[in-house]
Protein backbone atom coordinates (compact mmCIF):
# COMPACT_ATOMS: atom_id res chain seq x y z
CA UNK A 1 0.00 0.00 0.00
CA UNK A 2 1.62 3.45 -1.05
CA UNK A 3 1.04 6.59 1.42
CA UNK A 4 -0.54 9.29 -0.35
CA UNK A 5 0.88 12.80 0.39
CA UNK A 6 -0.98 15.94 -0.73
CA UNK A 7 1.30 19.08 -1.03
CA UNK A 8 -1.04 21.77 -0.41
CA UNK A 9 -1.24 25.74 0.56
CA UNK A 10 -4.25 27.66 -0.17
CA UNK A 11 -2.24 30.39 -1.80
CA UNK A 12 -0.93 30.33 -5.19
CA UNK A 13 2.23 30.76 -6.07
CA UNK A 14 4.26 29.41 -2.82
CA UNK A 15 5.72 26.71 -4.39
CA UNK A 16 3.49 23.64 -4.09
CA UNK A 17 4.45 22.43 -7.48
CA UNK A 18 7.98 22.99 -7.48
CA UNK A 19 7.92 21.31 -3.68
CA UNK A 20 5.63 18.55 -5.48
CA UNK A 21 8.51 17.82 -7.97
CA UNK A 22 11.49 17.97 -5.80
CA UNK A 23 10.27 15.74 -2.80
CA UNK A 24 8.50 13.09 -5.45
CA UNK A 25 12.36 13.37 -7.05
CA UNK A 26 13.89 12.82 -3.44
CA UNK A 27 11.99 10.16 -3.03
CA UNK A 28 12.45 8.47 -5.81
CA UNK A 29 16.33 9.05 -5.85
CA UNK A 30 15.93 7.42 -2.35
CA UNK A 31 14.80 3.90 -4.56
CA UNK A 32 10.99 4.92 -3.49
CA UNK A 33 9.13 4.04 -6.38
CA UNK A 34 7.15 7.12 -6.75
CA UNK A 35 4.16 9.08 -8.50
CA UNK A 36 3.38 12.52 -8.47
CA UNK A 37 -0.26 13.30 -10.21
CA UNK A 38 -1.05 16.84 -10.91
CA UNK A 39 -4.30 17.91 -9.52
CA UNK A 40 -4.39 21.36 -11.06
CA UNK A 41 -6.75 20.57 -14.35
CA UNK A 42 -6.68 23.62 -16.58
CA UNK A 43 -4.12 25.06 -15.21
CA UNK A 44 -1.04 21.94 -16.21
CA UNK A 45 2.17 23.09 -14.80
CA UNK A 46 3.99 19.51 -13.48
CA UNK A 47 5.05 18.39 -16.76
CA UNK A 48 7.02 21.60 -17.18
CA UNK A 49 8.93 21.64 -13.94
CA UNK A 50 9.36 17.53 -14.37
CA UNK A 51 10.84 18.66 -18.02
CA UNK A 52 8.40 15.87 -19.51
CA UNK A 53 5.85 18.31 -21.26
CA UNK A 54 6.46 16.98 -24.95
CA UNK A 55 5.81 13.88 -23.68
CA UNK A 56 2.33 14.30 -22.94
CA UNK A 57 -0.62 11.86 -24.49
CA UNK A 58 -3.23 11.52 -22.58
CA UNK A 59 -3.75 13.18 -18.76
CA UNK A 60 -5.79 12.12 -15.71
CA UNK A 61 -8.84 13.42 -16.42
CA UNK A 62 -8.69 10.99 -19.99
CA UNK A 63 -8.23 8.26 -17.49
CA UNK A 64 -11.10 9.34 -15.25
CA UNK A 65 -13.76 9.34 -18.21
CA UNK A 66 -12.03 5.80 -19.86
CA UNK A 67 -10.65 7.34 -22.49
CA UNK A 68 -7.41 5.95 -21.93
CA UNK A 69 -5.68 3.54 -19.59
CA UNK A 70 -3.40 4.83 -16.76
CA UNK A 71 -0.91 2.86 -17.68
CA UNK A 72 -0.88 4.63 -20.99
CA UNK A 73 -1.24 8.39 -19.06
CA UNK A 74 1.19 7.54 -16.69
CA UNK A 75 4.82 9.29 -18.20
CA UNK A 76 8.19 7.53 -16.91
CA UNK A 77 11.05 10.31 -15.57
CA UNK A 78 14.14 10.50 -17.93
CA UNK A 79 16.03 10.76 -15.20
CA UNK A 80 15.18 8.82 -12.09
CA UNK A 81 13.58 5.12 -12.86
CA UNK A 82 11.85 4.86 -10.03
CA UNK A 83 9.44 8.13 -10.74
CA UNK A 84 6.37 8.74 -12.75
CA UNK A 85 4.54 11.44 -13.49
CA UNK A 86 0.44 11.54 -14.28
CA UNK A 87 -0.12 14.67 -15.95
CA UNK A 88 -3.23 17.01 -15.21
CA UNK A 89 -5.51 18.19 -18.93
CA UNK A 90 -4.80 21.83 -19.53
CA UNK A 91 -8.11 21.90 -21.86
CA UNK A 92 -10.76 20.77 -19.20
CA UNK A 93 -11.62 22.41 -15.81
CA UNK A 94 -12.10 20.65 -12.32
CA UNK A 95 -15.77 20.19 -12.46
CA UNK A 96 -14.15 16.88 -14.88
CA UNK A 97 -12.43 15.48 -11.88
CA UNK A 98 -14.97 13.10 -9.65
CA UNK A 99 -14.08 11.76 -6.49
CA UNK A 100 -14.96 8.29 -7.74
CA UNK A 101 -12.38 8.70 -10.39
CA UNK A 102 -9.61 9.82 -8.45
CA UNK A 103 -10.63 7.16 -5.64
CA UNK A 104 -10.33 4.44 -8.43
CA UNK A 105 -7.12 5.97 -9.74
CA UNK A 106 -4.98 6.35 -6.36
CA UNK A 107 -6.30 2.51 -5.63
CA UNK A 108 -5.00 0.68 -8.33
CA UNK A 109 -1.33 3.01 -7.85
CA UNK A 110 -1.94 2.23 -4.82
CA UNK A 111 -0.46 -1.51 -5.42
CA UNK A 112 2.58 -0.60 -7.37
CA UNK A 113 3.69 2.17 -5.74
CA UNK A 114 5.36 3.25 -2.45
CA UNK A 115 4.67 7.09 -2.42
CA UNK A 116 2.13 8.70 -4.17
CA UNK A 117 1.95 12.52 -4.37
CA UNK A 118 -0.54 14.18 -5.08
CA UNK A 119 0.12 18.17 -6.03
CA UNK A 120 -3.05 20.40 -5.07
CA UNK A 121 -4.34 23.52 -7.03
CA UNK A 122 -4.38 26.79 -5.25
CA UNK A 123 -7.77 27.71 -3.43
CA UNK A 124 -9.90 25.28 -1.51
CA UNK A 125 -12.77 24.73 -4.24
CA UNK A 126 -13.07 21.50 -5.87
CA UNK A 127 -9.46 20.60 -7.12
CA UNK A 128 -8.03 21.36 -3.96
CA UNK A 129 -9.99 19.09 -2.26
CA UNK A 130 -10.38 16.37 -4.19
CA UNK A 131 -6.24 16.41 -3.78
CA UNK A 132 -6.38 16.19 -0.34
CA UNK A 133 -9.77 13.83 0.28
CA UNK A 134 -7.42 10.14 0.04
CA UNK A 135 -4.54 11.73 1.32
CA UNK A 136 -2.43 9.85 4.69
CA UNK A 137 -0.29 12.77 5.01
CA UNK A 138 0.02 16.39 4.02
CA UNK A 139 2.51 18.93 2.96
CA UNK A 140 1.70 21.92 3.59
CA UNK A 141 4.18 24.99 1.69
CA UNK A 142 3.92 27.99 3.18
CA UNK A 143 5.58 31.41 2.18
CA UNK A 144 6.93 33.77 5.28
CA UNK A 145 4.16 36.15 4.56
CA UNK A 146 1.18 36.73 6.56
CA UNK A 147 -1.43 35.85 4.11
CA UNK A 148 0.45 32.31 2.88
CA UNK A 149 0.31 31.79 6.79
CA UNK A 150 -3.49 32.50 7.12
CA UNK A 151 -3.99 30.31 3.96
CA UNK A 152 -2.30 27.34 5.11
CA UNK A 153 -3.83 27.62 8.38
CA UNK A 154 -7.49 27.58 5.96
CA UNK A 155 -6.16 24.59 4.85
CA UNK A 156 -5.36 22.80 7.69
CA UNK A 157 -8.44 23.23 9.02
CA UNK A 158 -10.02 21.70 5.96
CA UNK A 159 -7.67 18.30 6.24
CA UNK A 160 -9.15 18.09 9.97
CA UNK A 161 -12.17 17.93 8.66
CA UNK A 162 -12.97 17.40 4.79
CA UNK A 163 -10.58 14.64 4.06
CA UNK A 164 -11.52 10.84 4.09
CA UNK A 165 -9.94 9.78 7.29
CA UNK A 166 -11.64 12.88 9.22
CA UNK A 167 -14.95 11.86 8.28
CA UNK A 168 -14.07 8.35 8.61
CA UNK A 169 -13.06 9.49 12.28
CA UNK A 170 -9.83 7.75 11.29
CA UNK A 171 -6.23 8.79 12.59
CA UNK A 172 -5.88 12.32 11.44
CA UNK A 173 -3.87 13.53 8.26
CA UNK A 174 -0.44 13.50 9.56
CA UNK A 175 0.50 17.18 8.42
CA UNK A 176 4.16 18.92 7.95
CA UNK A 177 4.64 22.31 7.49
CA UNK A 178 7.04 23.08 4.43
CA UNK A 179 8.38 26.63 4.26
CA UNK A 180 9.36 28.37 1.29
CA UNK A 181 11.07 30.80 -0.03
CA UNK A 182 12.93 31.28 3.07
CA UNK A 183 15.33 34.42 3.06
CA UNK A 184 17.11 34.66 6.64
CA UNK A 185 18.46 37.65 6.04
CA UNK A 186 14.98 39.84 5.07
CA UNK A 187 13.41 37.86 8.58
CA UNK A 188 16.80 39.87 10.11
CA UNK A 189 15.37 42.77 8.88
CA UNK A 190 11.61 42.21 9.93
CA UNK A 191 10.52 41.63 5.99
CA UNK A 192 9.69 38.72 6.81
CA UNK A 193 7.48 36.54 9.24
CA UNK A 194 10.31 34.10 11.15
CA UNK A 195 10.12 30.16 11.61
CA UNK A 196 8.74 30.67 15.18
CA UNK A 197 6.51 32.98 14.38
CA UNK A 198 5.21 30.69 11.54
CA UNK A 199 5.43 27.25 13.55
CA UNK A 200 3.79 28.82 16.68
CA UNK A 201 0.53 30.11 14.51
CA UNK A 202 0.12 26.74 12.95
CA UNK A 203 1.20 24.80 15.51
CA UNK A 204 2.47 21.72 13.39
CA UNK A 205 6.02 20.30 12.88
CA UNK A 206 7.77 21.36 10.85
CA UNK A 207 9.22 18.71 8.11
CA UNK A 208 11.79 21.23 5.99
CA UNK A 209 12.72 24.79 5.59
CA UNK A 210 13.48 26.16 1.97
CA UNK A 211 15.45 28.76 1.76
CA UNK A 212 14.88 31.49 -1.58
CA UNK A 213 17.54 30.56 -4.27
CA UNK A 214 18.17 31.29 -7.42
CA UNK A 215 18.40 27.63 -7.94
CA UNK A 216 14.60 26.87 -7.84
CA UNK A 217 13.83 29.47 -10.85
CA UNK A 218 16.65 28.05 -12.53
CA UNK A 219 15.11 24.46 -12.48
CA UNK A 220 11.81 25.08 -13.12
CA UNK A 221 12.40 26.96 -16.15
CA UNK A 222 15.01 24.16 -17.18
CA UNK A 223 12.27 21.12 -16.27
CA UNK A 224 14.98 19.81 -13.99
CA UNK A 225 13.57 19.56 -10.21
CA UNK A 226 16.02 21.40 -7.53
CA UNK A 227 16.67 18.02 -5.86
CA UNK A 228 18.84 17.07 -9.06
CA UNK A 229 21.20 20.18 -7.88
CA UNK A 230 22.78 19.27 -4.85
CA UNK A 231 25.12 21.96 -5.10
CA UNK A 232 22.47 23.98 -4.43
CA UNK A 233 21.26 24.92 -1.15
CA UNK A 234 17.75 24.62 -2.36
CA UNK A 235 18.82 21.28 -3.55
CA UNK A 236 19.96 20.16 -0.06
CA UNK A 237 16.91 21.31 1.31
CA UNK A 238 14.65 19.86 -0.18
CA UNK A 239 17.01 16.35 0.26
CA UNK A 240 16.64 16.90 3.57
CA UNK A 241 13.05 17.51 3.64
CA UNK A 242 13.12 14.06 2.21
CA UNK A 243 15.25 12.46 5.01
CA UNK A 244 13.26 14.04 7.81
CA UNK A 245 9.74 12.50 5.46
CA UNK A 246 11.35 8.75 5.54
CA UNK A 247 11.69 9.47 9.52
CA UNK A 248 15.53 10.55 9.85
CA UNK A 249 16.59 12.86 12.31
CA UNK A 250 18.22 15.90 10.34
CA UNK A 251 19.62 19.20 11.61
CA UNK A 252 17.74 22.19 10.26
CA UNK A 253 19.88 24.36 7.78
CA UNK A 254 19.37 27.87 6.04
CA UNK A 255 17.28 29.38 8.88
CA UNK A 256 20.52 31.56 9.85
CA UNK A 257 21.42 34.47 7.77
CA UNK A 258 24.86 34.51 7.11
CA UNK A 259 27.33 35.35 9.83
CA UNK A 260 27.97 39.23 9.96
CA UNK A 261 31.57 40.79 10.16
CA UNK A 262 32.28 42.03 13.84
CA UNK A 263 31.62 45.53 12.32
CA UNK A 264 28.37 45.28 10.58
CA UNK A 265 27.71 43.19 13.94
CA UNK A 266 28.75 46.62 15.94
CA UNK A 267 27.19 48.96 13.66
CA UNK A 268 24.64 46.80 11.70
CA UNK A 269 21.98 47.85 13.67
CA UNK A 270 18.39 46.76 13.01
CA UNK A 271 18.86 43.43 15.17
CA UNK A 272 15.96 42.93 16.88
CA UNK B 1 -23.77 18.78 65.16
CA UNK B 2 -25.87 21.46 66.96
CA UNK B 3 -26.22 22.93 63.24
CA UNK B 4 -27.33 19.27 61.78
CA UNK B 5 -29.94 18.60 64.34
CA UNK B 6 -31.56 22.05 63.61
CA UNK B 7 -31.50 21.54 60.05
CA UNK B 8 -32.99 18.12 60.44
CA UNK B 9 -35.94 20.14 62.50
CA UNK B 10 -36.63 22.21 59.61
CA UNK B 11 -39.19 21.15 57.14
CA UNK B 12 -37.67 22.98 54.20
CA UNK B 13 -35.40 25.82 53.12
CA UNK B 14 -35.01 28.23 50.78
CA UNK B 15 -32.38 28.68 48.42
CA UNK B 16 -31.66 30.78 45.21
CA UNK B 17 -30.97 28.70 41.82
CA UNK B 18 -30.56 29.70 38.16
CA UNK B 19 -32.12 26.47 36.84
CA UNK B 20 -31.85 26.23 32.83
CA UNK B 21 -35.11 26.27 31.39
CA UNK B 22 -36.06 26.05 27.89
CA UNK B 23 -38.52 28.77 26.55
CA UNK B 24 -40.99 28.37 24.11
CA UNK B 25 -41.18 31.56 22.17
CA UNK B 26 -44.78 31.76 21.10
CA UNK B 27 -45.33 32.88 17.35
CA UNK B 28 -48.95 31.84 17.34
CA UNK B 29 -51.64 31.53 19.44
CA UNK B 30 -53.43 28.66 17.72
CA UNK B 31 -52.99 25.48 19.17
CA UNK B 32 -54.02 23.85 16.11
CA UNK B 33 -50.69 24.79 14.93
CA UNK B 34 -48.30 24.23 17.65
CA UNK B 35 -49.65 20.84 17.85
CA UNK B 36 -48.69 20.41 13.99
CA UNK B 37 -45.56 21.39 14.75
CA UNK B 38 -44.82 19.55 18.09
CA UNK B 39 -45.62 16.28 16.33
CA UNK B 40 -43.12 16.85 13.60
CA UNK B 41 -40.59 17.89 16.14
CA UNK B 42 -41.48 14.82 18.44
CA UNK B 43 -40.40 12.53 15.90
CA UNK B 44 -37.48 14.31 14.99
CA UNK B 45 -35.74 14.18 18.89
CA UNK B 46 -37.65 11.87 20.93
CA UNK B 47 -35.48 12.41 23.94
CA UNK B 48 -36.10 16.02 24.52
CA UNK B 49 -39.14 15.37 25.05
CA UNK B 50 -39.11 13.72 28.56
CA UNK B 51 -41.71 15.59 30.50
CA UNK B 52 -39.38 18.68 30.09
CA UNK B 53 -39.94 21.73 31.55
CA UNK B 54 -41.02 24.80 29.84
CA UNK B 55 -41.74 28.69 30.01
CA UNK B 56 -44.36 29.88 27.23
CA UNK B 57 -43.63 33.11 26.08
CA UNK B 58 -45.95 34.94 24.36
CA UNK B 59 -44.02 38.26 24.71
CA UNK B 60 -43.99 38.41 20.63
CA UNK B 61 -47.88 37.71 20.40
CA UNK B 62 -49.93 40.94 20.51
CA UNK B 63 -53.13 38.96 21.73
CA UNK B 64 -54.69 39.96 24.95
CA UNK B 65 -56.38 36.77 25.30
CA UNK B 66 -55.23 33.59 24.61
CA UNK B 67 -56.65 29.95 24.84
CA UNK B 68 -54.14 29.54 27.15
CA UNK B 69 -55.26 26.01 28.72
CA UNK B 70 -55.77 24.92 25.49
CA UNK B 71 -51.75 25.55 24.69
CA UNK B 72 -50.86 24.12 27.78
CA UNK B 73 -52.75 20.59 27.14
CA UNK B 74 -51.07 20.31 24.10
CA UNK B 75 -47.85 20.60 25.26
CA UNK B 76 -49.33 18.35 28.03
CA UNK B 77 -49.86 16.02 25.42
CA UNK B 78 -46.80 16.02 23.78
CA UNK B 79 -44.79 15.39 27.21
CA UNK B 80 -43.68 19.50 27.61
CA UNK B 81 -44.68 20.36 30.82
CA UNK B 82 -45.33 24.23 31.52
CA UNK B 83 -44.29 25.84 33.81
CA UNK B 84 -44.76 29.62 33.65
CA UNK B 85 -45.88 32.41 31.38
CA UNK B 86 -43.37 34.85 30.06
CA UNK B 87 -45.22 38.13 29.06
CA UNK B 88 -48.54 39.02 27.67
CA UNK B 89 -51.27 41.01 28.79
CA UNK B 90 -53.16 41.31 32.32
CA UNK B 91 -55.90 38.83 31.54
CA UNK B 92 -52.56 36.56 30.27
CA UNK B 93 -51.28 37.08 33.67
CA UNK B 94 -54.47 35.81 35.67
CA UNK B 95 -55.69 33.08 33.32
CA UNK B 96 -51.91 31.37 34.02
CA UNK B 97 -52.60 32.14 37.64
CA UNK B 98 -55.45 30.49 37.41
CA UNK B 99 -53.98 27.29 35.89
CA UNK B 100 -51.60 26.72 38.43
CA UNK B 101 -48.87 28.82 36.32
CA UNK B 102 -46.34 31.18 37.15
CA UNK B 103 -45.77 34.42 35.09
CA UNK B 104 -43.06 36.31 34.43
CA UNK B 105 -42.56 39.74 33.27
CA UNK B 106 -41.22 40.35 29.59
CA UNK B 107 -37.26 40.01 29.16
CA UNK B 108 -35.36 42.68 28.08
CA UNK B 109 -34.48 41.58 24.48
CA UNK B 110 -32.76 44.41 23.20
CA UNK B 111 -29.43 43.46 24.08
CA UNK B 112 -29.76 40.45 22.43
CA UNK B 113 -30.99 42.08 19.23
CA UNK B 114 -28.11 44.20 19.17
CA UNK B 115 -25.48 41.20 19.55
CA UNK B 116 -27.93 39.40 16.45
CA UNK B 117 -26.56 42.56 14.44
CA UNK B 118 -22.84 41.39 15.44
CA UNK B 119 -23.07 37.79 14.89
CA UNK B 120 -24.85 38.10 11.16
CA UNK B 121 -22.41 40.41 9.52
CA UNK B 122 -19.84 38.68 8.31
CA UNK B 123 -20.16 35.25 9.83
CA UNK B 124 -20.09 32.81 7.42
CA UNK B 125 -21.47 29.33 9.44
CA UNK B 126 -19.00 26.70 8.95
CA UNK B 127 -20.25 23.91 11.27
CA UNK B 128 -19.67 21.31 9.08
CA UNK B 129 -15.84 22.02 9.43
CA UNK B 130 -15.90 21.82 13.46
CA UNK B 131 -13.27 18.90 13.44
CA UNK B 132 -14.89 15.94 15.23
CA UNK B 133 -13.68 14.92 18.55
CA UNK B 134 -11.57 17.99 19.27
CA UNK B 135 -15.12 19.56 21.01
CA UNK B 136 -16.48 18.11 24.35
CA UNK B 137 -19.57 19.11 26.17
CA UNK B 138 -19.59 19.23 29.92
CA UNK B 139 -22.71 18.48 31.95
CA UNK B 140 -23.28 22.17 32.54
CA UNK B 141 -23.75 22.64 28.64
CA UNK B 142 -20.54 23.96 28.29
CA UNK B 143 -17.79 22.66 25.89
CA UNK B 144 -13.97 22.43 25.76
CA UNK B 145 -11.99 22.30 22.86
CA UNK B 146 -8.59 20.87 22.35
CA UNK B 147 -6.24 21.89 19.46
CA UNK B 148 -5.65 25.45 17.53
CA UNK B 149 -8.91 26.41 16.00
CA UNK B 150 -8.06 27.37 12.67
CA UNK B 151 -8.84 30.02 10.12
CA UNK B 152 -12.69 29.36 8.52
CA UNK B 153 -13.87 27.63 11.62
CA UNK B 154 -16.22 28.44 14.31
CA UNK B 155 -17.17 27.07 17.75
CA UNK B 156 -19.75 27.68 19.16
CA UNK B 157 -20.96 26.59 22.80
CA UNK B 158 -24.56 27.90 22.39
CA UNK B 159 -25.51 26.85 26.25
CA UNK B 160 -22.50 27.74 28.69
CA UNK B 161 -18.63 28.52 28.55
CA UNK B 162 -16.15 27.75 25.73
CA UNK B 163 -12.59 26.62 26.99
CA UNK B 164 -9.97 26.35 24.40
CA UNK B 165 -7.06 24.41 24.57
CA UNK B 166 -5.30 25.84 21.98
CA UNK B 167 -4.72 29.08 20.11
CA UNK B 168 -7.77 30.98 18.39
CA UNK B 169 -6.09 31.84 14.60
CA UNK B 170 -7.05 35.03 13.22
CA UNK B 171 -10.14 34.42 10.11
CA UNK B 172 -11.61 31.58 13.21
CA UNK B 173 -14.38 32.73 15.24
CA UNK B 174 -15.22 31.54 18.68
CA UNK B 175 -18.43 32.16 20.40
CA UNK B 176 -20.37 31.17 23.67
CA UNK B 177 -23.52 31.64 25.53
CA UNK B 178 -21.55 31.94 28.58
CA UNK B 179 -17.82 32.87 28.59
CA UNK B 180 -14.80 32.21 26.47
CA UNK B 181 -11.59 31.13 27.64
CA UNK B 182 -8.38 30.59 25.80
CA UNK B 183 -5.68 29.05 26.81
CA UNK B 184 -3.63 30.58 24.06
CA UNK B 185 -3.36 32.89 21.58
CA UNK B 186 -6.43 34.67 20.64
CA UNK B 187 -5.79 36.38 17.25
CA UNK B 188 -9.78 35.52 15.64
CA UNK B 189 -13.04 36.79 17.00
CA UNK B 190 -14.52 36.04 20.48
CA UNK B 191 -17.95 36.18 21.24
CA UNK B 192 -19.23 35.82 24.60
CA UNK B 193 -22.96 36.17 25.80
CA UNK B 194 -24.04 35.45 22.72
CA UNK B 195 -27.56 35.43 24.39
CA UNK B 196 -27.35 38.51 26.08
CA UNK B 197 -25.79 37.62 29.25
CA UNK B 198 -23.94 40.86 30.05
CA UNK B 199 -22.36 39.37 33.04
CA UNK B 200 -19.95 37.16 30.71
CA UNK B 201 -16.21 37.36 29.77
CA UNK B 202 -13.58 36.81 27.35
CA UNK B 203 -10.25 35.48 29.14
CA UNK B 204 -7.03 34.56 26.83
CA UNK B 205 -3.44 34.58 27.55
CA UNK B 206 -2.21 36.65 24.57
CA UNK B 207 -4.62 38.59 23.35
CA UNK B 208 -4.48 39.81 19.47
CA UNK B 209 -7.92 38.97 18.64
CA UNK B 210 -9.81 40.73 15.74
CA UNK B 211 -12.99 41.30 17.42
CA UNK B 212 -14.09 40.96 20.94
CA UNK B 213 -17.86 41.25 21.63
CA UNK B 214 -19.76 40.73 25.24
CA UNK B 215 -23.79 40.39 25.27
CA UNK B 216 -23.56 42.50 21.44
CA UNK B 217 -20.84 45.39 23.04
CA UNK B 218 -17.47 44.85 20.73
CA UNK B 219 -14.37 46.54 20.14
CA UNK B 220 -12.27 45.79 17.30
CA UNK B 221 -8.61 45.51 16.82
CA UNK B 222 -8.48 49.01 16.13
CA UNK B 223 -10.74 50.10 19.23
CA UNK B 224 -7.92 47.98 21.78
CA UNK B 225 -4.95 49.82 23.50
CA UNK B 226 -1.74 48.91 21.93
CA UNK B 227 -0.27 48.09 25.07
CA UNK B 228 -2.02 45.18 25.93
CA UNK B 229 -1.12 43.39 22.83
CA UNK B 230 0.03 39.96 23.09
CA UNK B 231 -0.93 40.22 27.05
CA UNK B 232 -3.00 37.67 29.48
CA UNK B 233 -6.54 39.69 29.92
CA UNK B 234 -9.68 39.27 30.96
CA UNK B 235 -12.62 41.15 28.91
CA UNK B 236 -15.58 42.57 30.80
CA UNK B 237 -18.92 44.65 30.45
CA UNK B 238 -19.19 47.36 33.07
CA UNK B 239 -22.34 49.76 32.33
CA UNK B 240 -22.43 48.86 28.81
CA UNK B 241 -18.28 49.34 28.21
CA UNK B 242 -16.24 46.75 27.14
CA UNK B 243 -13.08 46.87 29.57
CA UNK B 244 -9.94 45.23 28.67
CA UNK B 245 -7.80 44.66 32.14
CA UNK B 246 -4.31 43.14 32.12
CA UNK B 247 -4.55 39.52 34.50
CA UNK B 248 -0.73 39.55 35.24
Amino acid sequence: MAKIIVVTSGKGGVGKTTSAAAIATGLALRGNKTVVIDFDVGLRNLDLIMGCERRVVYDLVNVIQGEAGLNQALIRDKRVDNLHILPASQTRDKDALTSEGVEKILETLSKDFDYILCDSPAGIERGAQLAMYYADEAIVVTNPEVSSVRDSDRILGLLASKTRRAERGEDPVKEHLLITRYNAARVDHGDMLNLEDIREILAIDLIGLIPESEAVLRASNQGVPVTHDDNSDAGQAYADTVSRLLGEEVPLRFHESQKKSLLSRMFGGGRR
Amino acid sequence: MSLNVERASMAFTFKGGMLPMTVMELASADPERIREQLSGKLSQSPAFFQHTPVVLSVEKLDEPHLALERICAVCRAHKLLPVAVRGGSDPVKQSAWALGLGWFPPSDSGRARMLEGVATTDAAPAPDESVPGRAESTASGGRIYRGTVRSGQQVTAPEGDLVVIGAVNAGAEVLAAGSVHVYGALRGRALAGIHGDTLAGIFCRELRAELLSVAGNYKRLEDIDPQLLGTSVQVTLSDAQLGITSLT
